[in-house]
Order: structure tokens, then C-alpha cells, then sequence
């Protein structure tokens, strides 16, 4: 059943093109030229009740205007958008009370007061009754494990925690779609670990569809079946992510720790990233990434290895020259 | 209407509870705005020390339009004054995105999220002032004359919210209204001096229909007084029903045009 659907959805900015120097911005002062800025071109997407969706794209491609769109943040230019069958821009509240937004840089708790104060306000805000309320806090802090955290003082939490803390908050009403704007944005990796376990939860327990926008690759990899990318504004994927990737994602990187100063050497169709004593960052083709990892294994006394995705600019750039 | 009071009550227990956080800045506005009202208290017997009459207004009803005019603005201080002015800021920084997207009225969250107990004692030296200068006045009102008045403060206390509103909603649309403020400011200074009454003219129409602060103590103290005529409530009334119209249908238009910011 579709909860999501757009057709043709475009948004687009005017704005002023400003000449340069002081005598361009005089001339601006009596004639102003405008550029139009299409942030969002045409775009058309469905998604289904329960779905776990990533939308992906570089910085300014239109993922976060798409989202205040379907948020009824922003009105579109033209297309039709429809979110639970209402048209978001209405602002009507019977929308808004089933639906939450968390926006990685923009947080909805009061930083001097506990989070269970901002809780208590967010259940007047959406008029939740006491038994519902206790019932929900209850289940997401155990999901969470974060009892412990509920009367800190949230600017005495870590960047992990207060996003534990904005998820919770944004869940506290069960909404029927959650919104996610990058919310693993400068987290570290266990905490980047612990959100995603928490999404996966909480759409499979609770059967919520979640559009997650994401720069990190492993998110998107991790919790959607399905994934959205764009660029320019412009829809270049929508399909299965495991197939995204397989079909996009051609390389990893490789970053090896030696023990002792090693002149490593360089298999094949390797490329160098960065080369200093005792650290090397290869470029490698996805499909020999095992054996490139058993000959460094084999043949070095190695102290540390990690092994990454490729950036999501990177496959957006492939995605974007083939499609 | 339940939900919005008990979701007002939460918003402003919350509010409470971070002011409480901090003891000075709790306490710190109490001695701040005290200061700032016996400054204006200094300022208002330079000026009419020496002058026995402005159109038949005595010493007394000057003392009542001043104690009027400071009990407006600290109710508008205690209440909404903090709150209205964010709104460019949250436009500018796209931090309004988070309060549409909640099923309460934004504005009403905008509006009662920054109570400010700090000008309470505004409220009680106001009233204060209004006493003495009613016994200066040297006249017994009576209860109508009293229930009019308290009317009148709550109308033209909805008047200046409007009135601060409608210049903050331009934040929609350009890039700073300092400027704005500044004409405000001026505005106001102007009308806490003079009484209405004292406008002629263009001024007149100015300072009672475009930018309506002359007649925001004026027509309060002249209920209470008992100079008010029916075609004045009339007028007042009038005024703050378009002024009310204009800036909740400016605070609409604007959310309408929102075009949110890039952070």
C-alpha cells in the first residue's frame, strides 16, 4: 500500500545574480537579475507502508528540499505529492500528528533541561494519554538502554546520545512515517551501530516506514531494502540497494597499519590513496578485496586493517555517467 | 481548546524550569527590568515635572498613562515579547522547520515559549503608579469605569502583540527588519512620552491608525477616567480587530511563502 507518492515534483529557487564588485552591486541596487535554481526536477517516487527507504545523493542534490516537501515544510513548484493521503503543504494537523521528522542538525530538545522534560512537552504536543505515553517511553528507552540517561541534563550528552534522545522524542507517538535527515551525522561508530540497530528495530517491530537520508554508504547498505538516488535534483536510481551496490559500487578502500616500517608492495589493479612508513591506503577493486586482504595477511606483520565502502560521491558520480 | 491550554501549561512549566536552571538568570531580569522602569519613571518626571496640563490631562492622568503604558508593556515583556521577537531568527536559520512540523500551532508555541517571570514586578510598580496617580487624579471611579479599563489594557496588550508580530513576519521576506524594529523602538519611545491625545493632525492619523502606539495607553486611561466615548471604544476596538486580522493573515501568508533555510 503506497504512503508516499509523487509525481512530477518539482521544486525550484529564484534567486539574485549578483554582478561582481561594488559598481555590480550598485546596478543591483536599481536592476536585479534572477536565476531560477531547480533543487528538485520532476521528480517522481512511491514509496510503500513500511518500507525502509534511503535516499541518497551528494550535498546538494536535493535530498533534504525533497523532505521538507513531503514534511509540508516547503510547498513544491508543481507535480502533485501525496503523504498518507494529504497534501503536506496544507499543514493540516491531522497530518502532522502522524508523522515525525529528526533532523541531524537540528535538534528538538531543550539542551538545559533532561530529556524526560522535553518528553513531557512532546506529550501535550501530541496529546498522548498518560498510559500510551509511559508505554512508549518505556519500550523505546529499554530498546535504547538509556534509562540511566533520562534525567541528564542534555547538554551534558554526547553527540550518540542526544540522537538516541531526538529519536526517541520523535517516536514517542508512534508515527506512522519517520523522516530521517542524516542521523548519523559526526557520530562515532558504535554509536553510528547502535542508531541503526535502534531503525532497524523500530521498523520491524513497529512496522514504520523510514526515508533515511544518509551520506554514509554503510547506513543505507544496513537498513534499506530500497534505495533512492539522486543528483541535480534528478532521480538517477530507485531499485533494490543490494543491486545499487553490486551494479555501482566497484571499489573499496583498504587502510593497513604495519607493525614495522614495511615496503609493502602493491597488488595489481591497486591504487595508492596514501603511502607513508607504516600506513598504507589502497583503492581496490571490490572483487579481489579478500585476496588482497590474505596477501597482507600472509606476508606482513600488520598492527591494523580496515576496509570501507566507497563514498557515496563517488558512486553517485558512476551512477550519474552511466545512467 | 483544552489541549492548547494543557499543552500552553506544559510549554510554560518547561520554560519555568530552564529559567530556574540558571539563578542569575532568573533572578538577574528582575533587578535589570526595575532598573529600566524606574529610568523611564526618572525620565517621565523630567519631562512633566513642570508642565501642570496637556489638553486637560493633569499631572495625575499623565501618571495614570504612563503607569497604563509600562503595565501594557510588561505584560507584553512577561508574556509573548520574547517569543515574537525569535521569529526572524528561527526564519532566518530554518530552525521554524521544526515548529511546523508538530500538530500545535506554531505561533501559539512561538508566542508562550518565552514567558519571562523577570517582569513581573513591572506589573505590580505599574500598578502602583496607576493608584497614585488615580488619588492624584483626586476622583473615585467607579466599577464600570474599572471593568472598561481592564478590557482596554487586554485589547491593546493583543494590539502591540500584533503590532510586533506584523513587523517580524517580514523576516518571510527580506533579509534583516532591523531596520523595522528600529522604526518601532522609535515608535514606541515616542508614544510612552505623549499621550495620544496630544497628536494633531497627520500625526494623529499616523500614530493612531498606521502605527497605532498612541492610542495603546491613551484609550485605557481614558476609560478609566471616564473621558472614553462610545465612538472611541468603537474606534479602539476597531483597530485592533484589523490590526489582529492583518497579522495573523501576514503570519500565514508568510509560513505559506517559507522557503526554509540550507543548514
Amino acid at each position: 500500500m503506497e504512503i508516499i507518492q509523487t509525481e512530477n515534483l518539482t521544486k525550484r529557487y529564484k534567486r539574485y545574480k549578483k554582478q561582481e564588485g561594488l559598481m555590480g552591486s550598485m546596478k543591483g541596487l536599481f536592476h536585479r537579475e534572477y536565476e531560477e535554481k531547480t533543487a528538485v526536477d520532476a521528480f517522481n517516487m512511491t514509496v510503500n507502508k513500511g518500507e525502509f527507504v534511503g535516499l541518497i545523493g551528494p550535498n546538494g542534490a536535493g535530498k533534504t528540499t525533497l523532505v521538507k516537501m513531503l514534511t509540508g515544510i516547503i510547498a513544491p513548484t508543481e507535480g502533485t505529492i501525496q503523504v498518507m493521503g494529504y497534501y503536506p503543504n496544507k499543514l493540516e494537523k491531522a497530518f502532522k500528528q502522524q508523522y515525525a521528522v529528526v533532523m541531524g542538525q537540528k535538534s528538538q530538545l531543550f539542551f538545559e533541561l533532561t530529556t524526560e522534560d522535553t518528553l513531557k512537552l512532546f506529550q501535550q504536543i501530541y496529546n498522548i494519554p498518560e498510559d500510551q505515553y509511559k508505554k512508549n517511553k518505556n519500550f523505546f528507552v529499554d530498546l535504547f538502554q538509556v534509562k540511566d540517561l533520562m534525567n541528564v541534563q542534555v547538554r551534558n550528552l554526547s553527540l550518540g546520545e542526544r540522537m538516541k534522545m531526538e529519536l526517541i522524542v520523535a517516536l514517542l507517538h508512534n508515527p506512522k512515517i519517520l523522516f530521517l535527515d542524516e542521523p548519523t551525522i559526526g557520530l562515532d561508530a558504535v554509536a553510528s551501530r547502535q542508531i541503526r540497530t535502534f531503525l532497524k528495530d523500530v521498523n520491524e517491530s513497529k512496522g514504520t516506514t523510514i526515508l533515511l537520508t544518509s551520506h554514509y554508504m554503510e547506513d543505507i547498505k544496513v537498513l534499506c531494502k530500497c534505495s533512492i538516488v539522486m543528483n541535480h535534483g534528478r532521480k538517477l536510481y530507485d531499485g533494490n540497494t543490494d543491486l545499487l551496490f553490486e551494479q555501482y559500487q566497484k571499489s573499496k578502500k583498504m587502510t593497513i597499519y604495519f607493525e614495522n616500517n614495511a615496503d609493502s608492495g602493491i597488488p595489481e589493479s591497486c591504487r595508492i590513496l596514501e603511502k607513508t612508513k607504516d600506513k598504507l591506503v589502497l583503492e581496490i577493486p571490490k572483487e579481489i578485496t579478500e585476496k588482497v586482504l590474505e596477501f597482507y595477511i600472509g606476508h606482513y606483520s600488520i598492527r591494523d586493517i580496515g576496509i570501507e565502502e566507497e563514498e557515496i560521491g563517488s558512486v553517485v558520480e558512476r551512477i550519474y555517467r552511466e545512467v | 481548546m483544552k489541549n492548547n491550554f494543557k499543552f500552553l501549561s506544559a510549554l510554560i512549566k518547561l520554560r519555568l524550569s530552564h529559567i530556574m536552571t540558571f539563578r542569575l538568570g532568573f533572578f538577574g531580569p528582575f533587578f535589570i527590568d526595575t532598573s529600566y522602569f524606574l529610568v523611564q519613571i526618572f525620565a517621565f518626571e523630567a519631562i512633566y515635572g513642570h508642565v501642570d496640563s496637556i489638553r486637560g490631562w493633569g499631572h495625575g492622568e499623565i501618571l495614570i498613562f504612563i503607569g497604563t503604558f509600562s503595565l501594557i508593556n510588561a505584560l507584553n515583556m512577561t508574556i509573548y515579547f520574547f517569543g515574537v521577537i525569535s521569529i526572524p531568527e528561527k526564519i532566518q536559520t530554518g530552525e521554524l522547520d521544526l515548529y511546523l512540523t508538530k500538530p500545535v500551532n506554531p505561533l501559539l508555541r512561538i508566542t508562550f515559549e518565552k514567558v519571562n517571570p523577570g517582569s513581573i514586578p513591572l506589573l505590580l510598580f505599574s500598578a502602583c503608579i496607576i493608584i497614585y496617580g488615580a488619588k492624584e487624579c483626586g476622583t473615585s471611579f467607579s466599577g464600570a469605569n474599572v471593568i472598561g479599563y481592564l478590557l482596554m489594557i487586554l485589547l491593546m496588550a493583543i494590539l502591540y502583540y500584533d503590532m510586533e508580530l506584523l513587523i517580524r513576519c517580514f523576516a518571510f521576506f527580506v533579509f534583516s527588519v532591523n531596520n523595522l524594529v528600529k522604526i518601532e523602538s522609535t515608535a514606541i519611545e515616542l508614544c510612552l512620552k505623549i499621550p495620544g491625545i496630544a497628536f494633531y493632525g497627520i500625526y494623529k492619523v499616523v500614530f493612531y491608525c498606521i502605527l497605532p502606539y498612541g492610542i495603546i495607553a491613551t484609550l485605557p486611561t481614558q476609560m478609566l477616567i471616564g473621558v472614553l466615548s462610545l465612538k472611541g471604544i468603537l474606534f479602539g476596538m476597531t483597530i485592533v480587530c484589523v490590526f489582529t486580522f492583518l497579522a495573523l493573515s501576514f503570519w500565514k501568508y508568510g509560513v505559506h511563502k517559507y522557503e526554509s533555510a540550507s543548514c
